[in-house]
């Protein structure tokens, strides 16, 4: 993992991003309360201060030298300071010998640095006195000082350990997404490089990347359903119009070599022609289908209506295949539909019916289900097929073995599969015990 | 000799079709854009033309939009690559009087051709149809051959009117299933052989002579000679 993978996390972005918040906060509350704690404490100092100094002047200020001496002897632990200057600035009374520049008699207090008479930080007052004389009263102020580094160090601190944690706190929650990532990105690595069975990893939390994954899988069931029906256009290309291709050629050349005019041979070669041309037709129709995005031919439609009209359409064929051809459709089921489309997807299901069944055996269409769930049903009594093949003829353009022996594009199913698709019904190949059941769910196209 | 106009803008095509229609012994004239076509359809007089749908400076739709327009009843045969149903429909609602998908058989084209032709002759209240000792009443419903009446369904019925209606003139399968049933797609092996086969034993009965015909690999047609 890579500092600059890890930055592209999009909770790593995130969490940091909180972290910053949170220290601003942090840091934002602590400098209140410094500030306010600070001013606090000072205005207190100099509310002592202002006390104290009158305290001394107050009763007689010509006495102040005198009480002077004895507040200092008074202050056992010497944290004040008490001075009297003459009006030209020299000593007079008190513990310090200087008065501080900065300190103006009535003006603003001032905080002076440690010096020898007095050892530590002091913050001071001074007042003219009547007679002339300044007067100077300060105070120990270490401890103030000392509690605004605590806070300030606090404020530095918090504020860093705070970043510190939520960056770790993102590089840890970064590392499962991240794991995961990298795995969805070795599993596209491989579907890119050609392995289309490969689907996304997904996990069980169902968190938006497994969103995304099941987006992408079903994005590659639907790539890899069209490229296997893209690979089947190209089989039926290469065997099935290829060998009746061949024939003709091989009768053509038949023909050219005899120099005669075979009427027989010239029928047969057309006839193969047809054949090619009858598949390119039934290609043509599916992906005419195919393309057909609108349903602009949708209309309210009965089914049992088109079944009807399809067995009486059928009914010469299957008399003269020695086939039975009923419907049990006489309720009406109405869906919403392309009329014209389901007549031509039952008609291929009838015709196959009549032409694998056979002699002697019966086909059965009907519309079965509730109102609700209307299914159309095409059953006969006959071989009906293989269980291996039944998913496979739901694919667009699969052509069984039996199927390529009959006449004919061998495509009907095809044809019926993307009708089917185009309505979004659903359509299934049952075993009848014996025969074929097809049944073609009509629900989702029901009016409403 | 009937005379025919193309208006196809692909000269191999507009050839094979000429070819094709002055086989069948008809005078085809050649127009490879919308515009000429229509104006050589509307100075002179055919009867018929057969149309493509894409052309260059005037859509085929155009074309037979503004003839119908003028007054024109040349009737129109139109050929097009676009074979969808809805083309079909868009093409014959415009006023085209039949539709031909691309690529097609020469013998089908001529045969829509004729029929085309023969039905713009017809007069257009025409109650009764007769083919040899065949008659067949549009009013009454039903079908004599000798006196004797014939029983047919519906359907029967609607077919025998088709082939009577176009008699001496081969109908191609699909022909017969886009007129009879009214279904564009592909019927699939033999099933208007079928039909026309149960129609053809109920009127060529045994001792009579045979009015139905069959052209191998092109279709049927009805005719008393």
């Amino acid at each position: 993992m890579r500092l600059s993978e890890l930055r592209r996390v999009s909770t790593f972005r995130l969490t940091l991003l909180y972290g910053v918040i949170v220290a601003i906060g942090m840091i934002a509350l602590l400098g209140v309360i410094y500030l306010q704690s600070a001013v606090y404490l000072t205005r207190r100092v100099d509310t002592i201060l202002s006390t104290e100094a009158d305290a001394l002047v107050r009763p007689a200020p010509s006495d102040t030298a005198r009480r002077i001496g004895e507040a200092l002897t008074l202050d056992g632990d010497q944290s004040n300071i008490f001075a009297l200057f003459a009006n030209d600035g020299h000593w007079l009374a008190g513990n310090i010998r200087a008065k501080p520049k900065a300190l103006e008699p009535g003006g603003a207090p001032v905080e002076a640095a440690p010096t020898a008479d007095f050892p530590a930080y002091a913050r001071l007052i001074a007042r003219r006195l009547p007679t002339g004389q300044v007067l100077v009263v300060g105070r120990d102020i270490n401890q103030l000082r000392e509690m605004r580094a605590i806070i300030a160090s606090a404020l530095v601190w918090s504020g860093g350990l705070t970043f510190t944690i939520m960056i770790a706190l993102a590089t840890l929650l970064s590392l499962a997404p991240l794991r995961r990532l990298s795995g969805l990105k070795l599993v596209s690595d491989e579907i890119a490089a050609g392995d289309l069975k490969k689907r996304l990893p997904m996990s069980s939390h169902n968190d938006e990347l497994d969103m995304l994954a099941a987006t992408v899988n079903a994005m590659m069931d639907e790539i890899e359903r069209l490229l296997t029906e893209v690979r089947g256009v190209s089989e039926i290309i290469a065997h099935d119009l290829r060998a009746p291709l061949t024939r003709v050629r091989a009768q053509l050349y038949r023909l050219q070599q005899s120099d005669s005019h075979d009427s027989v041979e010239m029928a047969r070669a057309v006839g193969q022609i047809d054949i090619v041309l009858e598949r390119f037709r039934a290609l043509m129709r599916i992906s005419e289908l195919e393309a057909r995005h609108r349903r602009a031919g949708f209309a309210a439609t009965d089914l049992a209506r088109i079944c009807r009209e399809v067995v009486e359409l059928y009914a010469p064929l299957a008399d003269a295949t020695g086939v039975r051809l009923a419907t049990g459709a006489e309720q009406a089921a109405v869906v919403e539909a392309d009329p014209k489309l389901l007549f031509e997807a039952l008609s291929n299901l009838v015709d196959n019916a009549i032409k694998f069944a056979g002699e002697g055996k019966s086909v059965e269409v009907s519309v079965d289900g509730t109102p609700q769930h209307p299914v159309i049903v095409v059953q006969d009594d006959g071989p009906g097929i293989a269980a291996s093949e039944k998913s496979l003829v739901l694919q667009r353009l699969y052509r069984g073995e039996q199927v390529r022996r009959e006449p004919g594009s061998g495509l009907g199913l095809s044809i019926v599969v993307s009708i089917v698709r185009l309505h979004r019904f659903r359509m299934n190949l049952l075993d009848a015990n014996p025969g074929l059941r097809v049944e073609i769910d009509c629900t989702s196209g029901l009016t409403a | 000799m009937p005379r025919v106009l193309i208006i196809e803008d692909d000269v191999e095509t507009a050839t094979e079709i000429a070819a094709c229609l002055s086989a069948g012994g008809y005078r085809a004239e050649q127009s490879f854009d919308g515009k000429d076509g229509l104006t050589r359809a509307l100075s002179q007089r055919y009867d018929a033309l057969t149309l493509d749908r894409m052309l260059p400076s005037l859509d085929g739709l155009e074309v037979v939009k503004a003839l119908r327009e003028a007054g024109s009843g040349a009737p129109v045969l139109m050929v097009s690559a676009l074979s969808d149903v809805d083309d079909r429909v868009t093409g014959l609602r415009a006023g085209g009087d039949d539709y031909l998908a691309k690529p097609f058989a020469p013998t089908e084209l001529l045969a829509r051709v004729e029929a085309l032709i023969r039905r713009s002759q017809r007069p257009a209240a025409e109650t009764l149809l007769t083919v040899g000792d065949l008659c067949l009443d549009l009013v009454k419903h039903e079908a004599v051959r000798r006196g004797r009446r014939i029983e047919l369904l519906p359907m029967e019925f609607k077919l025998l009117e088709f082939m009577m209606s176009n008699a001496g003139q081969i109908l191609s399968r699909r022909m017969i299933f886009e007129w009879v049933w009214g279904y564009y797609f592909d019927p699939g092996t033999n099933l208007i052989d079928v039909h026309v086969g149960k129609l053809r034993r109920k009127i060529d009965t045994p001792g009579l002579e045979p009015l139905f015909k069959t052209e191998r690999g092109v279709g049927y047609m009805i005719d008393a000679t």
